[in-house]
């Protein structure tokens, strides 16, 4: 399942020590939550645009909604992904 | 040392920004500039802990007791060059002697077409910066600041010149580094300013005048990811019309190795941190962060 697969390109990626299954789908990424950061979310994008090859701008106003949580990035890279 | 006590003196520091540009607006250079005289020294006889701030850090630097007339010296050379701001952001490069050094180092980067970083600091004024592009209309600039300070900020550009406004790039938004990745790829320059670290910040533990002191870890992390050249610059205020500004490259790019990572941004950290001290050791009246810089409790304001 993608989801899964997005939480362990996540904490490869950001070299997090945690478990993927623990990641709550709905829980938020970004200051609470996993506490990520927006240096975090660069390399997170880059790891994205390198396996699902497409890449994240700045203009989508989604951005906000997308970065949410794990559930609704991985629902954006499965509409968005041309691997 | 208690958090209040830092916020307290940068209010105050803030404060003096405001009324000086209001003034500054007001009246003129000619005559603000009179006017710094008796504000500051109403500022530095009334405020004890602005006296303190700017004490606990020329005391590093200066061989000398610290008195009254340093205090006053630095007070008035942060508010000389918050005065000249106002006429730097509104486009009047002209008023000031400008003596540029280095500055074929940055356009050498920038001939790839691929953009760089520029890497600032509180010491003496990065909006000399505005005059590159005056001389340069050409190169674009884009500043990466915490929202809240520009939020502050965007109120009196937008007053002095709407242009800039568009110009800087709030960060701590999920995708604010796609904007500076996009600015990039585009060939343009990221301003950053590299000397002061919020509490949520990545940071790097450096040496700094004696001293281990946290520094943000973001502007080399970025740099990396990007891996964009980094120069860096200090826009440094002689004393009256006359500023000095220095273009010092530090990287052309670096590869960030996964597992020396942190070795790699502490490295590169150190020496930025290295040749700010060297800069502040030449000009200590240009050093404007007012609080206490090496409070080892890191609750440094933003």
């Amino acid at each position: 399942m993608l989801e899964n697969e997005v939480a362990t390109l996540i904490i490869d990626t950001l070299n997090l020590r945690v478990d993927p299954s623990s990641i709550d789908p709905q829980a938020p990424l970004f200051n609470e939550g996993l506490g990520l950061d927006s240096i975090d979310a660069l390399e997170l994008a880059m790891s994205i645009s390198k396996k699902y090859g497409f890449q994240l701008r700045s203009n989508d106003e989604n951005n906000a909604n997308i970065f949410a949580s794990l559930s609704s990035l991985s629902k954006h890279i499965e509409s968005c992904r041309t691997t | 040392m208690s958090r209040h006590w830092l916020k307290q003196s940068e209010r105050g520091s803030l404060f003096l920004i405001r009324l000086i540009t209001r003034i500054t607006l007001l009246l003129g250079r000619p005559a603000g500039r009179l006017l710094l005289y008796p504000i500051t020294l109403y500022f530095v006889l009334f405020s004890r802990e602005a006296r303190n701030a700017s004490r606990n850090y020329l005391k590093r630097v200066v061989p000398q007791p610290i008195g009254m007339r340093h205090i006053f010296r630095h007070y008035h050379t942060f508010a000389a060059t918050i005065l000249d701001r106002v006429y730097l952001l509104s486009g009047r490069q002209d008023y000031f002697n400008i003596d540029i050094r280095g500055e074929t180092l940055l356009l050498e980067q920038l001939k790839g077409g691929r953009g760089c970083m520029l890497l600032g600091s509180h010491l003496g004024s990065f909006e000399l910066l505005r005059s590159l592009a005056a001389t340069h209309p050409d190169i674009s600039v884009k500043a990466l600041m915490y929202e809240e300070n520009a939020e502050k900020i965007s109120q009196v550009i937008q007053t002095l010149n709407p242009e800039i406004a568009d110009m800087i790039i709030p960060i701590g938004r999920p995708d604010s580094l796609f904007q500076v990745q996009e600015a990039v790829e585009l060939g343009e320059i990221i301003g950053i300013l590299g000397d002061r670290v919020a509490l949520d910040d990545k940071q790097v533990k450096v040496r700094f005048f004696d001293q281990t002191c946290r520094f943000p870890a973001g502007p080399m992390l970025i740099a990396g990811l990007l891996k964009i050249p980094v120069v860096l610059f200090f826009g440094i205020h002689q004393g009256g019309r006359d500023y000095t500004i220095h273009f010092e490259l530090l990287t052309e790019g670096f590869h960030l190795d996964r597992e020396q990572r942190w070795q790699q941004i502490t490295e590169w950290t150190q020496r930025y941190a290295n040749r700010l001290e060297h800069h502040t050791r030449q000009a200590p009246y240009n050093w404007f962060n007012f609080y206490d810089f090496w409070d080892e409790t890191g609750n440094t304001p933003k």
